[in-house]
């Protein structure tokens, strides 16, 4: 360290010392009472609490068809009410927290292939593209060549369960990601079974995350994020807030 | 014990790694807030909210990146969200960020110190310079905590290093003529 940097640090050091005066138990008491008093809840049932069923109500789903049935008796009907779908605000604003600071979105209502799924997409940076066997979200424009890929693909394995798939695709994502982390099973941003792997520690590493849920029948969905390590909390935290809107409606 | 293990302590809502990562972390997270907002309630508010965010959303860290560039872009963005409160028109956002870093006209006779000099320095500017010099922290983690291109940060360091040392050289040349 040269002559200017250490006087720079010094003073830098010098003058910011009187702040830290008393500061750092004043924070910290406020820090007790607004995290650990015993008015807030603990931190275990607030994740209780967060944790929702991603079916959609069976109850909700019968007055959607309840609705249907007099929506194709009526002209007035007819018009009221086009599907399911409707049940959902075609879009809403949302507060996703990207790293650290609380960001408002708009986010737009996309249904998956058949209707099976919606999800709310962040429609100023990804659209989504629908295909037979999978449905991928993606980034607006292409990244250039020197990004790895940043997509988002949702595809139905309408015939395996998530218990007897997850094997499978631990399996294949192991090819290109040999230290794929042992399958853990989690209730956020969906319910079921996570794997998360890296190829590296570089900026541009490529990292997978995927989840095979239950499709709320006899077989599974399988999600698939593919980003990089300097995106992992931008496109990363992106996609996670996206698939927390992810909801099955068949 | 490493931070890794306070994060997955904390994690399960441990108290008392928290208040350890606390005891470690707080002073400097102090000296940062308070060179960055320049007054002592804002900085406060700065490192609370900067705590209460790692406490309540550290399941959104990712462990395969460095803890405190991610720890640090919360205090900063905390820091200039609170900046922008006071004063809507934050020079931080200001278009002009890659000219040569101004100094307040007004006060330019009046500057007497380095800390002075730097406080006067545009956002832009003086920002990369505080988490330089109060933390240490290294050009490309400087580009990380502030969501900036690496050659940014570094022409942007050089540019105030360099308009720091012509005050400091007018400073010296006053003392000695005294």
């Amino acid at each position: 360290m040269n002559e200017f940097d250490k006087r720079t640090k010094d003073e830098l050091q010098k003058r910011t010392e009187q702040d830290t005066y008393g500061l750092q138990d004043e924070i910290w008491n406020a820090l007790e009472k607004e995290l650990f008093s015993e008015e807030q809840p603990k931190k275990g049932e607030v994740k209780k609490m967060k944790k929702k069923n991603r079916v959609v109500p069976i109850i909700l789903t019968a007055a959607a068809a309840l609705a249907i049935v007099f929506s194709l008796t009526t002209d007035t009907g007819m018009a009221f009410i086009k599907g399911i779908k409707d049940m959902f605000v075609p879009e809403k604003e949302i507060i996703q927290s990207i790293e650290g600071q609380d960001e408002p979105t708009d986010v737009h209502l996309n249904e998956g292939t058949n209707s099976e799924y919606v999800i709310y997409v962040d429609e100023t940076r990804y659209k989504m593209i629908k295909g037979e066997e999978a449905d991928i979200i993606t980034t607006i424009e292409p990244l250039p060549d020197r990004y790895p890929e940043v997509s988002m693909e949702i595809k139905q394995v309408a015939d395996t369960k998530p218990e007897d798939l997850v094997g499978k695709i631990e399996a294949d994502l192991k090819k290109e990601f040999p230290d794929l982390r042992a399958v853990e099973t989690v209730t956020e941003p969906v319910e079921g079974y996570w794997l998360h792997g890296t190829t590296g520690s570089e900026w541009d590493s490529k990292v997978v995350t995927a989840y095979v849920i239950s499709n709320g029948k006899e077989g599974s969905y399988v999600i698939t994020e593919n980003y990089f390590l300097e995106a992992a909390e931008g496109h990363g935290a992106r996609f996670h807030h996206m698939l927390k809107s992810f909801e099955i409606v068949e | 014990m490493e931070t890794k293990d306070w994060i997955h302590n904390i994690q399960q809502g441990d108290k008392e790694a928290f208040r350890a990562f606390y005891e470690a972390y707080a002073d400097y997270a102090i000296r940062t807030a308070s060179a960055i907002t320049r007054n002592r309630e804002m900085a406060k508010d700065a490192v609370q909210e900067t705590f209460i965010r790692v406490y309540r959303q550290i399941g959104s860290y990712n462990s395969e990146l460095p803890f405190e560039p991610w720890f640090y872009r919360i205090l900063t963005n905390e820091c200039l969200r609170l900046l922008k409160k006071e004063s809507p028109l934050s020079k931080y956002e200001h278009p002009d960020l890659e000219n040569e870093p101004s100094l307040a006209v007004e006060s330019f006779d009046h500057l007497s110190d380095l800390y002075d000099t730097i406080q006067t320095l545009d956002d832009g500017h003086r920002i990369p310079l505080i988490l330089k010099y109060v933390k240490g922290f290294t050009e490309k983690e400087i580009a990380d905590i502030l969501g900036l291109n690496h050659n940014t940060v570094k022409s942007r360091l050089f540019k105030a290093r360099k308009r720091l040392k012509e005050q400091l050289d007018l400073i010296d040349k006053e003392e000695r003529s005294q």
